[in-house]
């Protein structure tokens, strides 16, 4: 099977599984037991016959279940997701508001945790057991066992309160102002405007929450890396490469290095779905507003097509991360989409 | 494709699938501002800022600052109606007809006089909606605009309670021009035809102080100031109010200096920042009532719903112990009308612990074992109170007389709804005043909104009969001497028959920095930020 062949065969189960998540998110998210009314209507509205039936027909909820489903999916496969009945308006827009500082959160998280993950696997490995071994798995444990609850409160207490090294919490200086609406990545916005200022204040802003989220894949990457590493370096490959007396980086990089990343390529994928869905706490301790805060908000107001609208694009990314990195595995190692 | 790489496609692939359905992107432009702005931090949920709509503690604080209403109340006060865009108002001797003289010369924000035709849209849009604020208006006949200064109500009944209703954020005067517009809809079929809300949502049409210059939701509102207000220039040039949910990160930003007011703190945030200096610690007394209850129907609460159970229950609670959960500012209250309104009955009258005098009620009772079950939200901290720390306290004080009490701690959501739709056996809540007026609080009244959901009927005996007539009496009083007494005589009678234990008024913690002057804290409307000034 070619790679391209490959790529269009996961391609096309995609619109299936969406289905399928919708179906899914669908199903639980309307077996609460409790109505959207009590969460959204004032007491005395919910009090009034006249005021709950304009509320139903307003938002569709007065058709059976199965009607909504099926109105739903009609409405989703023309790019419409409804409107949200906490924020009143399309979920489209609420999410391409939230959106936009999740995957920057979490893309910095990322990058924060590869850029310092990887390297500390590999020297890890390469010098088992000395003090830089010990100190990066003793690292990589807190890590991974630390609540980012707790982490971030510690964070912002020593860097933003004790020593002021970084900015309050939030996306932005509440003080400065906020560049024109383009992509909604603020960093790039604030570029795309020409305000240098801001987008270093917007970069100063993400470091903390970065850091405090990429903590616990930091921790994950780092002890895969070390581990997958181990395994490489005792391979005959790696002896051979060695005898042929080839330079120590290099076999340590290009021979060891590149195949011991293929296990931890499925983390990485993993970890970053879980960065973007796992940014909940991150986002309420930093007052970042992304889709966490947006999805907690829509779950406790019983908001269904922000409930299915939050589900929707979660999945399809995780959907699509996996996507990416089951293709660049197969870049990488031929003998999968051969199977 | 390497890892930068394909991490940029996907943002963009996710921007151009959700662009497409994008209708309107919204520019929230702020110029760079110093000591103009003032910068707050609730922790916020704004479903709307449509007056129309409008009916959130954060929500009705921005409305409040950028839609004037008839009439307002001043700082913290909740008993005397102020004029705002009317000047005078007169009842005429029936008590059923309000008039009201006009403001001249005020402008909208969009250079628009205010009329008196503007003031009728206005009502009869939130007549229409049928959306939340629609039952501030339930006692209005009809609306009229007899000429351009005057506005005049028709009440179904005499209620002297409409002045102070009248001051409520959501009852703000809208531009009828500008907002018919966009879509504003006053007739009888507003509720369907209306499509105002997405442009109140990012711009607002009032006489305010401030207007709304972005709104991004879940985020922040920006407002600025209204440069044809009609009471002069407000002092700070722009607000921001700024969602942050964690209370800890409040507390931060704002002993930092990054934050101007916080109004979204805990309990022992509060604490700690009372040892900085540059900071005013504060608690404001609310207008809500914190009651325990019990469902009148056996089926669903047992023994509890004896009268000679609940006389037995309002002696066994600790009422001190009570208000230490409650926390500082927090007071007794001996009716269900908050002390800080016309009406209420004075805290030292309140029913004082007295566990002999339970156990005494209980043997008249004659009942074998006493159970029930005590339903509350474990998810959720209202003014600084824990309601699970709560409910294990009720447990444990009525254990001490011999009422064994099972608790059923659930997410807020259902717990509301299990309460609205009159299933909770036991609960305790908190029902904050919509406006500033003791008749708010007859809701617990036989057959009135928590006396229903408490299954306790208007008709259920002669004595619920005759205190619902009281109720009707007060409540239409024009008198205010008169109705304080009756008032009164109600909530005493409700105490002596009604399924109810009063346990206090609560108070909510905040704070703001000390170089600020002028910041109150409304019990409806929270900070007005006409008032603030920086020194």
């Amino acid at each position: 099977m070619t790679l391209r062949r490959y790529i269009t065969r996961r391609v096309l189960v995609l619109p299936l599984m969406l289905v399928g998540i919708t179906l899914l998110s669908f199903v639980l998210s309307h077996a609460v037991p409790a109505d959207p009314i009590s969460a959204n209507l004032g007491e005395q509205a919910a009090a009034n016959p006249a005021a709950v039936a304009a509320f139903r027909q307003r938002w569709g909820l007065d058709r059976p279940l199965p009607q909504q489903y099926v109105v739903y999916l009609a409405h989703l496969a023309r790019g419409d997701m409804g409107v949200s009945i906490s924020t009143h308006q399309p979920v489209a827009i609420d999410l391409r508001q939230h959106l936009p500082a999740t995957i920057e959160l979490a893309v910095a998280a990322m990058l924060l945790s590869l850029t310092l993950g990887i390297p500390l696997g590999i020297v890890s490995a390469v010098r088992r057991d000395s003090v830089i071994d010990q100190i990066s798995r003793g690292g990589s444990l807190v890590g991974v066992s630390m609540p980012v609850f707790w982490l971030g409160l510690v964070a912002l207490l020593i860097f933003y309160a004790r020593l002021g090294w970084v900015p309050s919490p939030g996306q932005l200086s509440p003080r400065l102002p906020r560049p024109p609406f383009v992509t909604g990545f603020i960093i790039l916005d604030a570029l795309l405007a020409g305000q240098g200022d801001t987008a270093r204040d917007a970069i100063a802003h993400l470091a903390l929450p970065a850091l405090v989220l990429g903590s616990y894949s930091v921790g994950v990457i780092t002890r895969m890396m070390r581990g997958s590493m181990l395994d490489v370096l005792g391979e005959d490959y790696v002896r051979t490469a060695r005898a042929k007396g080839l330079p120590r980086v290099i076999v340590t990089l290009r021979h060891a290095a590149r195949n011991a990343l293929l296990p931890v390529l499925t983390v990485i994928g993993l970890s970053f779905g879980g960065l973007l869905s796992g940014a909940v706490v991150t986002e309420s301790v930093f007052a970042w507003p992304g889709l966490g805060s947006y999805a907690f908000r829509s779950a406790t107001s019983l908001d269904f097509p922000a409930i299915m609208g939050v589900g929707v694009i979660v999945a399809s990314v995780y959907v699509l991360v996996n996507l990416l990195v089951d293709v660049a595995y197969a870049m990488v190692d031929p003998r999968i989409r051969m199977g | 494709m390497n890892r930068r790489t394909f991490l940029g496609v996907m943002g963009q692939g996710i921007g151009v699938a959700v662009a497409s359905h994008l209708m309107h992107t919204r520019t929230a432009r702020a110029a760079p501002a110093g000591r103009g702005t003032l910068v707050m931090a609730p922790s916020f949920v704004i479903r709307s800022l449509d007056p129309g709509h409008v009916l959130e503690p954060v929500a009705e604080m921005v409305c409040h600052a950028a839609y004037d209403s008839l009439v307002t109340f001043e700082g913290e006060d909740l008993q005397t109606p102020k004029p705002s865009l009317a000047t005078s108002w007169k009842v005429s001797s029936d008590g059923k007809t309000y008039t009201f003289a006009l403001r001249p010369n005020v402008k909208f924000v969009s250079g628009n006089p205010m009329t008196s035709a503007d003031v009728k849209w206005s009502f009869d849009r939130i007549i229409n909606l049928k959306a939340n604020p629609t039952f501030f208006l339930d006692g209005v006949e009809e609306v009229l605009a007899p000429d351009q200064q005057t506005v005049v109500l028709r009440m179904k009944a005499p209620q002297p309670s409409i002045v102070p209703i009248l001051s409520s954020p959501s009852l703000g005067i809208l531009d009828s021009k500008v907002v018919a517009e966009h879509g504003g809809e006053s007739g009888l079929d507003a509720k369907t035809k209306d499509q105002a809300e997405a442009y109140l949502n990012g711009h607002s049409a009032g006489t305010g102080a401030f207007s709304i210059e972005g709104y991004t939701p879940n985020q922040e509102v920006v407002l600025a100031r209204n440069p044809r207000h009609w009471r002069g220039l407000a002092a700070m040039e722009r607000i921001v109010v700024r969602n942050i949910p964690e209370a800890s990160t409040q507390a931060l930003q704002l002993a930092r200096g990054d934050l101007d007011i916080a109004t979204g703190l805990g309990r022992d945030n509060a604490q700690t920042l009372r040892r900085v200096s540059s900071i005013s610690v504060q608690s404001s007394r609310v207008a809500t009532s914190f009651v325990f209850m019990v469902n009148e129907d056996p089926q669903l609460s047992g023994q509890l719903s004896n009268p000679k159970v609940i006389q037995a229950i309002r002696y066994a609670l600790d009422y001190d112990g009570i208000l230490t959960i409650a926390g500082p500012g927090a007071i007794r209250m001996a009716g269900v009308i908050p002390n800080t309104l016309p009406g209420s009955l004075d805290p030292r009258e309140a029913v004082r612990t007295d566990r002999d005098k339970a156990r005494a009620l209980l043997r008249e009772a004659g009942l074998a074992s006493i159970k029930g079950t005590l339903m509350y939200s474990s998810d959720v901290t209202n003014y600084g109170i824990q309601y699970s720390l709560l409910a294990q306290k009720i447990q444990a004080d009525l254990a001490a007389v011999g009422i064994a009490i099972d608790l059923n701690g659930l997410p807020g959501t259902i717990s509301l709804q299990n309460y609205r739709d009159g299933k909770a056996p036991a609960l305790f809540g908190g029902y904050a005043a919509d406006y500033p007026d003791a008749s708010d609080f007859l809701v617990y009244l036989p057959g009135r909104l928590v006396g229903k959901r408490m299954r306790w009927p208007a008709n259920a005996t002669p004595a619920t009969q005759e205190l619902a007539q009281w109720g009707d009496e007060a409540e239409a009083e024009g008198d205010l001497r008169k109705r304080v007494a009756l008032l009164q005589k109600v909530q005493r009678r409700l105490l002596e028959i009604g399924p109810y234990a009063p346990l206090f008024q609560p108070a909510l913690p905040w704070a703001y920095r000390a170089d600020l002057r002028g910041v109150t804290f409304h019990s409806v409307w929270g900070v007005d930020f006409y008032a603030v000034r920086r020194v």
